[in-house]
């Protein structure tokens, strides 16, 4: 027992100089940890999954050229299950237990927001790339940063193309979650400044399968098109739902949904003339950002499909943090820190430079499934093609 | 029957006139409610897609009462169960080309087997036991499937583009083919359900067994084997609705939880191991979250408070559920 006040002082003393562990250079092989949790299942598998692909492919391209640093990296990905609590749980692990040397983001505003509490008290930097919640950045947090556009902005385009053909009266919907309402009130900040009345605005449960009343409320509001704040499984049974009822709107535009590549395939004809936001497609072509077409080329090879944003937005994030890395030339997280504040990138992903508060001034885009494939068709400097809008009446199609 | 009892039917039925109310109180209120032709047309076609939705769920909430009934033993898998359905109707579409209401002649079985092999493996080590142990046990199970569909189907949505077209019912009044079918079919086999336990022999003995286990095994019900038969029925019923709710909508293997929800929030309201219950439970419970949705103005966002506040305030006033009998 006599050792105890003195055990006691040493925690003091190693509290009051706020002691970091030591990080890289420790391990065995002389790896570096690389990790995150991730939701490998749950409600976010799905773009998730995209991201995970190219962490992966990252990984190896980096160990390919020496590693980080000339550390090779061992990656630690968890999974949480979609689940705030549980990202939360092994978010304090991967920090405090696995003592990772990098930290990668999770998927989801939602979920971002919570760790955003755990590497800030642990004064561990990361760049996500699947959260674009602005609140995230509007409390004065100095360890994250964002590479993709803010939420407000995914409906600016539909709604600005909701104008040129002549709507009127707008349906606002979404789901219950963060990052939903967040650019539902995007869209409805861009309908008031384009004079467009907002008739109806309503969230419905994460869990919501059934939009027949959501749907029949719609048209009682005399809405001539709807901005659907939504992901896949919600986007998809509005729309069959719509079909099935036979309810005919000017314009139908949703978040997340359509941009996952296989939503028209799922979805068949249901999914044609649909608008849908996309924070980065894969067309070199068109975006032609450094590198983004070998990238696309050795995604496509190993999986068996093209990129979708997801998966960009996570490379770019990456290249980002390597970036800053080589800048820094160690793992301190303070001095990363700094680096990821000031540093500015050309990644596959496009530009990264972010402000004050963390964000970066990033770019999207919209387009429109027509006959299979999605096009841009906003803004117009990217456009492949005119929107074909209205849409059609189902029983002309 | 008792005072207390038909006190508690009245106080019921004051309850529920007043909770179909409320919606329309709000809306007129909020002036989201406004008779004319065209809004009366809204509503009817939300309560009629209400009542076609009761419908599947309440045949797949029975294969979950039937099982509780004749085992005390709640079924924590069986939403996944309806999920496992949904996925052998998709791959009997997609893989083999099969009808989805075809293709119910070959997972149904397969589903029958299913439940008898769970039956067989699991359930008859736990009943009997502490209703802790069979939440456990098949909460588990519930677990393995969905990792396990995860593993085969990854946890991408899959949908079933099947009769996408519209049936006008009147002018106003429109609803989706896919709704129509399932709904017919969902009243079919709940029907054939039913008239096999109230008439066939081994359906009566599967109610003895429900009534009290021991007195059936005296009479000489192998009540082993209408464990095995309960199970297989409770699984089959739950794939059926697995097909019914794949040709409306989305599912992956996480899915499966929202169905177990539902089930269970219908057997409960509607009473612990009846039949009928179930079937009301089901209507009640979708027509309610229909009408909240519709006149409510953000309705949508609670539409499971009011579904589960409505089931709170029926147990307060009747314990057993609505169709229930007095409990001890």
């Amino acid at each position: 027992m006599r050792s105890t006040p003195t055990l006691a002082g040493a925690l003091v003393a190693l509290l009051a100089l706020g002691v970091v562990p030591a990080r890289a250079g420790h391990r065995p092989n002389n790896e570096v940890l690389v990790g995150g949790a991730i939701s490998l299942t749950g409600q976010y598998a799905e773009p998730a999954g995209r991201q995970v692909n190219s962490i992966r492919l990252w990984v190896d391209d980096v160990n390919a050229r020496g590693g980080l640093l000339g550390h090779r990296i061992a990656l630690r990905l968890l999974d949480d299950k979609s689940d705030i609590q549980t990202s939360i749980k092994l978010y304090e692990k991967l920090i405090t237990e696995d003592k990772v040397d990098v930290l990668l983001a999770p998927y989801s505003s939602g979920i971002t927001e919570a760790v955003a509490n755990v590497t800030e008290r642990y004064k561990m930097p990361i760049v996500a790339y699947g959260a674009s919640a602005s609140p995230i950045w509007e409390k004065g947090r100095r360890y994250i940063f964002n590479i993709v556009a803010v939420a407000e902005t995914f409906q600016k385009g539909a709604v600005h193309l909701a104008r040129q053909i002549g709507v009127t009266k707008l349906a606002v919907i979404g789901q219950d979650s963060l990052f939903p309402r967040q650019a539902g009130k995007g869209a409805k900040d861009w309908a008031q400044r384009l004079g467009i009345d907002v008739v109806l605005e309503e969230n419905y449960p994460t869990k919501q399968t059934d939009f027949t009343a959501l749907l029949q409320k719609i048209q009682a509001s005399g809405a001539e098109a709807v901005i659907s704040n939504s992901y896949f499984a919600d986007a998809a049974a509005q729309l069959r739902q719509m079909r099935e009822l036979g309810l005919n709107f000017k314009l139908y535009s949703s978040t997340v949904g359509p941009a996952l590549p296989n939503f028209a395939e799922q979805l068949g004809a249901t999914a044609e003339y649909v608008l849908g936001f996309s924070l980065w497609e894969p067309l070199p072509g068109v975006l032609g950002y450094p590198g983004m077409k070998e990238y696309i080329e050795r995604y496509e090879k190993r999986y068996g499909e093209k990129p979708n944003y997801h998966a960009g937005g996570a490379y770019g994030a990456l290249q980002v943090t390597e970036a800053a890395l080589k800048h820094v030339g160690s793992f301190d997280s303070e001095k990363l820190r700094d680096a990821l504040a000031t540093i500015e990138v050309q990644t596959v992903f496009g530009r990264y430079k972010v402000d004050a508060k963390g964000m970066n001034s990033h770019e999207g885009l919209t387009f429109q499934i027509l006959r299979g494939q999605r096009r841009v068709v906003w803004p117009e400097k990217w456009a492949e093609t005119k929107a074909e809008l209205p849409i059609p009446e189902w029983s002309r199609r | 029957m008792e005072r207390s009892e038909v006190r508690s039917l009245y106080l019921l039925a004051v309850f529920l006139a007043c909770a179909y109310t409320v919606p329309f109180l709000v809306g007129a209120w909020a002036g989201t409610v406004r008779f004319d032709e065209r809004w009366l047309g809204n509503l009817a076609t939300v309560v009629v897609a209400g009542v076609m939705q009761g419908g599947v769920y309440a045949m797949f909430a029975l294969g979950l009462t039937l099982i509780f009934g004749v085992m005390r033993i709640i079924n924590a898998a069986h939403g996944e169960m309806v999920m496992m359905g949904a996925y052998l109707t998709w791959v009997c579409f997609f893989y083999l080309g099969v009808d989805p209401l075809l293709s119910m002649v070959l997972t149904l079985p397969v589903a029958f087997l299913f439940g008898v092999a769970v039956q067989k493996l699991l359930l008859n080590a736990v009943v009997g036991q502490p209703e802790l142990t069979a939440l456990l046990i098949t909460f588990d199970l519930g677990l393995t499937m969905i990792y396990t569909a995860e593993l085969i189907f990854t946890t991408d949505f899959r949908a079933i583009p099947y009769a996408p077209g519209t049936v006008h019912l009147t002018r106003t009044i429109a609803v989706g083919q896919n709704k129509v079918i399932s709904f017919v079919l969902a009243v079919v086999i709940s029907t054939a359900v039913y008239l096999f336990l109230k008439l066939s022999r081994l359906g009566k003995a599967v109610r003895a067994t429900a009534l009290n286990a021991e007195v059936a095994m005296v009479c000489g019900v192998d009540v082993r084997r209408i464990y095995l038969i309960t199970t297989g029925f409770g699984a089959a019923l739950a794939a059926a609705g697995g097909a019914l709710v794949s040709i409306q909508f989305g599912f992956n293997p996480e899915t499966g939880v929202v169905y177990t929800l539902q089930a269970f929030a219908i057997i409960v309201l509607g009473g612990r191991g009846n039949y009928m219950g179930a079937l009301i439970g089901g209507l009640m419970l979708a027509v309610l979250e229909n009408l909240v949705s519709l006149m409510v103005p953000n309705g949508t966002a609670v539409v499971e408070l009011a579904a589960y506040g409505l089931m709170i305030f029926v147990l307060l006033i009747r314990p057993g559920g609505l169709m229930g009998v007095k409990e001890g």
